[in-house]
């Protein structure tokens, strides 16, 4: 601050508030898509309540293959460690897993989600306001009281936490102020988090959760192959809503996305781009999805699933073997 | 110019009942007009045309007279020709012999500015500019009204020399889930867009070109043994019926083809021997988004032609658009990329479609 004159709304400040919004696009696109049949999820509605807008068919084809991509990878990680373990969903925005696991019954240990201060306080006041959110929780909870503030809601099972992804120290003196265990097996997960932090910013939180987790796995959903044309224009799309892909760097393509966690302490590495993944999924249930709604254009698809990945990295101090985590 | 009058009469007080006729009589000479071509049998006569190779004339050097603009009449050319005359001079044969050039588009999914940039490049529509536009005028696109009103408007300026084949999008299963029944009842009425899901049943499914080039919104059919006749005996007066009609596979509509992989779902035997069977060059088509805008396979038989560049602000592709002389029916391909679009505000129809992906 040179001259004293503080500026109301600082450029980082309007990045921030970019990146919190894409929180909205992700919920309301599933909340649209489960409402179609793509695939169930029964807590969304309580998040976003109304189905709202069409969206384009190849754009529900792609949110099925990143929520069940997603799930195969969680699910596999769960059934390794037998549900001794932890989950940390890193920038979870709205996300329904917590209450599908719940619903499953195969809930990690305890389960944390972390966002952004102003994401967190209104996904507390969803889950206060409505039962068959707080249900599952107060259910899972040993007392009759969940501890609660603006920016965080601490159960025996579920805990979420207000912090900035890029303030470390912070977001482990939280982690731990809420009983994170790390000795357990731990699975960490972002989607479409990472990329919009800055190359040296995400580096640094990767290698923290190596550094600070023996036995852990990290799942990433975002970005790849975005050295084309197709990845151009989607840059310059989002510019202009002022949504910047700081991190698009590490977005060029598998390698480099294995790269970054291979260099930052991860043992090994992994990338699908998503048009393997939609091709690995169950094609019984992907053809039933593509029945209900025709796609007109066929390549709109595929240069969407080509341009979005998913890595997953392992730090394997007990052996859980990555090799075999996904179903063949 | 009438349409367009009506047009503007209509959006400035869209309940006005006198504006709303008028643009049904438009709307009926419109589907006149289609129905009429759609039933006139080409005629087999040989025409002075084939006997003519105007391309291989040449314009000696000391020729001074006027001379066509890159083959078009132009004011100019009409200006200095008048003067010409007026000294009983004499115009060059291959001027008085240049046949007419037809520009073919593809699909241009409701890209109102690329279709205006597409009319800038190319020259307006008129008597001795012809277009054909090969279907998909609608959808996806957040201008699909201007782009089917600007393009019903040519057809009734031009009747004989503006033509417009139906695509898939013209259907109403297409307009319900791409965008442009929305923005119909948006900009309009519900009524309006069941004026607009009529006329579209009325326009015709195929055009033969000098009896040599049939083109065709989607493509041709999986079996042998389909002739122009049987195309020209269909009731195409409905929407798509389900699959194995040959209706459907014109359009390459979605439940006549198969959902997965394949993108063409004709090989290049098929196309061969279609073509074969009912004596014709080469057939071109659109339907499919072409990174080149354009894409010539089945050994020059079959050509696909895309006019909506970067399409739905994502793709990146270009556009493209065919010429084609009647002298030869060489088809030379324009490609042109994408040009700037308001930033529509948000609303029903158009924001749902232009999503950034996955975030």
């Amino acid at each position: 601050m040179s001259n004293g004159m503080r500026m109301p709304f600082a450029d980082s400040d309007i990045a921030d508030e970019a990146v919190r919004a894409t929180c909205d696009d992700a919920s309301i696109c599933k909340r649209f898509a489960t409402s179609k049949g793509y695939w169930t999820d029964l807590y969304v509605q309580y998040f976003v309540r109304q189905v709202g807008e069409r969206k384009a068919p190849e754009i529900n084809r792609g949110y099925y293959g990143r929520v069940k991509g997603m799930n195969l990878l969680i699910d596999a990680f769960l059934k390794k460690t037998q549900c001794d373990c932890q989950v940390v969903n890193l920038g979870a925005g709205l996300d329904t897993t917590f209450w599908r696991l719940k619903d499953e019954n195969i809930m990690p240990k305890k389960f944390f989600e972390v966002d952004f201060p102003m994401i967190v306080a209104r996904k507390i006041h969803n889950i206060k306001t409505k039962p068959p959110l707080s249900k599952p929780l107060i259910e899972t909870h040993s007392t009759d009281a969940l501890l609660l503030d603006g920016h965080s809601l601490d159960s025996d099972r579920y805990c979420i936490i207000g912090a900035d992804l890029r303030d470390l120290p912070t977001l482990e003196e939280k982690l731990k102020k809420f009983q994170i265990n790390p000795e357990l097996p731990t699975l960490f997960l972002s989607e479409c988090v990472l990329v919009y932090m800055t190359p040296e910013q995400s580096s640094k939180l990767v290698h923290w959760v190596a550094d600070a987790f023996p036995t852990a796995m990290f799942i990433n959903y975002e970005q790849v192959n975005m050295n084309d044309r197709f990845g151009e224009i989607m840059i310059e799309n989002l510019q202009r809503r002022q949504c910047n892909l700081a991190g698009v760097d590490l977005c060029q393509s598998l390698d480099s996305q294995k790269e970054r966690f291979l260099s930052a302490g991860w043992e090994s590495a992994n990338a699908l781009d998503m048009m393997t993944v939609y091709n690995m999924l169950p094609q019984e249930d992907v053809a039933r999805i593509e029945c209900l709604e025709f796609l007109d254009e066929k390549e709109l698809l595929q240069q969407l699933l080509q341009h979005y990945c998913i890595c997953w990295a392992v730090k394997d101090k007990l052996n859980l073997g990555e090799a075999s985590i996904l179903p063949s | 110019i009438a349409f367009s009058r009506f047009h503007s009469s209509i959006r400035v007080r869209p309940n006005d009942k006198d504006a709303k006729m008028k643009y049904q009589e438009c709307n009926k000479i419109v589907k006149q007009k289609a129905f009429e071509r759609a039933i006139a049998s080409d005629e087999l006569k040989r025409s002075v045309v084939d006997s003519l190779d105007i391309e291989n004339m040449t314009i000696e050097d000391d020729y001074a007279g006027p001379k066509l603009e890159d083959g078009k009449v132009t004011l100019k050319f009409m200006k200095d020709l008048m003067a010409w005359f007026k000294d009983q001079k004499k115009l060059h044969r291959k001027c008085a012999y240049q046949t007419e050039e037809i520009t073919i588009c593809g699909d241009t999914h409701g890209q109102y500015y690329d279709l205006l940039n597409i009319f800038e490049l190319n020259g307006l529509p008129s008597i001795t500019n012809p277009y054909l536009f090969n279907g998909d005028f609608v959808d996806r696109g957040s201008f699909s009204v201007e782009v089917i009103l600007t393009l019903f408007g040519f057809k009734l300026l031009y009747p004989e020399h503006f033509h417009l084949l139906r695509g898939n999008h013209e259907t109403d299963n297409m307009n319900q889930m791409y965008g442009f029944e929305g923005e119909v009842k948006a900009k309009y009425t519900a009524q309006m867009f069941q004026l607009f899901s009529e006329v579209f049943q009325w326009l015709p499914l195929a055009q033969c070109i000098n009896s040599k080039v049939l083109v065709m919104h989607g493509g041709l059919f999986s079996e042998d043994g389909v002739t122009l006749d049987d195309i020209r005996k269909i009731d195409r007066n409905r929407q798509p019926p389900d699959s194995g009609k040959t209706m459907c596979v014109l359009l390459q509509d979605g439940r006549s083809v198969s959902k997965r992989g394949v993108s063409c779902q004709f090989g290049p035997d098929v196309t061969e021997r279609f073509l074969e069977q009912n004596k014709l060059q080469y057939i071109v088509r659109s339907h499919e988004v072409k990174a080149e805008g354009y894409e010539v396979t089945h050994s020059g038989k079959c050509i696909t032609v895309f006019s909506a560049p970067n399409y739905c602000d994502q793709m990146g592709n270009k556009g493209a658009y065919i010429h084609l002389r009647g002298s030869d029916l060489k088809p030379e391909f324009h490609q042109f990329t994408a040009v700037p679009h308001p930033d529509v505000k948000p609303m029903a129809y158009a924001n749902s479609l232009m999503q950034l992906g996955m975030m």
